[in-house]
């Protein structure tokens, strides 16, 4: 496993310009002359040290430099209020903090890692359902990129592989810009930020790491209910209004109405900034509260019409969302509650089955919430974690039909997961979980499933 | 850029012997994705402030932009990162992270305000 990603990533590194490759070299060039040269120094400078990237090594010099100095000017400089006022020059104008030492585990933590010039996680999952065989999925392959234009102009963007790896071999993955956005740092109570940005919504669909939640999967009402990963196009504004409170208000692309369907409710009806109309933007908002050490609490509201491929009808979706994360001693639980109403889904199922010839059987409200307690088995100090979690779920994509129209019982569906995230390191994840599916259908059954997973940031 | 920051560094070393003089006020701060807590930090002018900076999750960074101050803060249970500057003149400085973290990497922003 280690030797594909070092492969991947050494493909990436080749097909960057040259010109940062030499940039590289030259880089490593002049830290070892400096090397070098602190060596004449203290012969003894990095004769022990096995630090192989550029910033550690880098670390490491300043360090010492650090203390070079500091022998000789602390007899020049008797006195710290001398010293302070010797090292104003030094400093740009306008500068009015003086940093005076850095110390702790900073440095420890690098040591024997390798930082890469890119982010990214990976997901990598062995699914069964009842009576089937073990299917492997390569689930995500996502690299992240990162870019400061200036202090006040950054870039993000997430490039994303998906089931690269699927059952048979066959081609059904899909490559995605997942994000792309510019952040415009203004004040910190207003930025702007434009591109492909994700629908701030829920839990999981802005934090999606596999290290940070549990189970293999991500939770099924953040799937057909909040249709995760969900991104689309505009702009917005984004900032912290103190006292914990921040914001998220974005302007996007809307949702098509054309491919909402029962089982997966308004799923289906991301555009993913392809073929999306901007005609009538979607309005979205999100208010989070993270005062408090350990307790987040967000909440979420999204409106926009979705018919712009359904002619003669403009339903439109509204969504409203409460989660809240909370933390106590080795005990975990999360809980989101999430409702969606689609007006005009009468004239919406009508318009479709004249259009495709099938009722697609829309909903006019859906519903979906799950609560998933937790609790971290081994004691703190220890360096592994090991999380036992059981999660209830309950999601209904017909929990309201239009006049004439009768919900299907088999999408009225509530599931238990329980589990165990194990992580040797903070950064991965190996998942186990077992899945009881059930449905209100007297007819068709729910199958359940056992899902293994591994999963890491970098 | 970034010698010139080693440089800055050193001086500060230098100039307040760090490990001689005990800091005015030490402050925790807690890295989590993608937000620190406490985001806004009031100090007072002249006073030696240490910032004690732990995470919750991931490796994050700590990151005054213009002053040479840009440390790796290590993941949950692996430590913390100490970094002392002298408040020397009022005004808001901002901070941020340095290490991306994810979707909301690039507001992961905080302020000092010196008064
Ligand atoms: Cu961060």
């Amino acid at each position: 496993m280690v030797n594909m990603i070092c492969r991947c990533l050494l493909t990436v590194l080749l097909i960057l310009p040259p010109a940062y490759a030499q940039n590289v070299i030259d880089l490593e060039r002049r830290v070892s002359e400096l090397e070098a040269k602190m060596r004449l120094v203290d012969p003894a400078f990095g004769r022990d040290s096995r630090a192989s990237d550029l910033v550690a090594r880098l670390e490491m010099l300043e360090k010492k430099l650090g203390e070079v100095l500091a022998a000789k000017k602390t007899e020049a400089q008797p006195s710290p209020a001398e010293a302070t006022a010797a090292s104003q020059p030094a400093q740009p104008p306008g500068q009015g903090l003086v940093p005076v030492s850095v110390s702790g585990d900073y440095q420890t933590s690098t040591g024997g890692e390798t930082r890469l010039p890119v982010a990214g996680y990976m997901d990598f999952h062995l699914n069964k359902d009842s009576g089937d065989p073990f299917r492997p999925d390569f689930h995500r392959f996502v690299l992240l990129f990162g870019h400061s234009f200036s202090d006040r102009i950054k870039f993000w963007s997430e490039l994303e592989v998906e089931h690269a790896l699927v059952e048979g071999g066959e081609e059904t993955g899909e490559v995605a810009l997942e994000q792309a956005y510019l952040d415009f740092l203004i004040k910190p109570a207003f930025n702007i930020r434009a591109g492909m940005m994700l629908v701030p919504f829920g839990i999981v669909n802005e934090r999606h790491e596999p290290p940070s939640f549990n189970g293999v999967e991500r939770p099924f009402v953040e799937t057909v209910i909040i249709p995760t990963t969900w991104r689309e196009l505009g702009f917005g504004f984004t900032g912290d209004l103190g006292k914990g409170f921040r914001y998220r208000a974005y302007l996007t692309s809307s949702l098509d109405a054309s491919r909402f369907n029962a089982e997966a409710g308004i799923t289906e009806g991301r555009t993913a900034g392809f073929d999306s109309s901007f005609r009538n933007p979607a309005k979205m908002v999100r208010l989070e509260y993270a005062g408090m050490r350990r307790l987040t609490l967000g909440t979420s509201l999204y409106s926009g019409h979705a018919g712009f491929n359904t002619p003669g009808v403009n339903p439109r979706v509204t969504m409203a969302g409460f989660d809240g994360r909370y933390n106590y001693r080795r005990f975990d639980v999360r809980g989101l509650f999430a409702n969606t109403w689609v007006s005009q889904a009468g004239e919406l199922n009508r318009r479709l089955e004249q259009q495709f010839g099938v009722n697609p059987n829309v909903a006019r409200q859906m519903r979906g919430y799950y609560l998933e307690p937790g609790v971290h088995v081994l004691p703190r100090r220890t360096r592994n974690d090991v999380i036992l979690f059981t999660r209830y779920e309950k999601y209904n994509t017909q929990h309201r039909m239009p006049l004439g129209y009768l919900p299907l019982p088999q999408f009225n569906r509530s599931s238990w997961i329980t589990g165990v995230t194990y992580k040797p390191n903070g950064d991965v994840a190996i998942k186990f979980d077992y899945v009881w599916n059930r449905n209100a259908s007297q007819v068709v059954g729910a199958i359940n499933g056992i899902n293994l997973g591994i999963g890491w940031w970098f | 850029m970034r010698l010139f920051s080693i440089v800055l560094l050193c001086v500060g070393a230098v100039g307040q012997e760090p490990a001689a003089r005990k800091p005015d006020r030490v402050i925790s701060i807690v890295a989590e994705r993608f937000t620190f807590s406490p985001s806004k930090i009031e100090v007072k002018q002249g006073e030696l402030i240490e910032f004690v900076l732990t995470s919750d999750d991931t490796d994050h960074g700590f990151r005054i932009p213009g002053i040479g101050i840009d440390v790796a803060i290590p993941q949950s249970g692996k430590g913390e990162a100490r970094v002392r500057f002298v408040a020397k003149e009022k005004g808001s400085y901002a901070f941020e992270c340095s290490r991306p973290c994810g979707a909301g990497h690039n507001l992961m922003r905080g302020r000092i305000i010196v008064k």
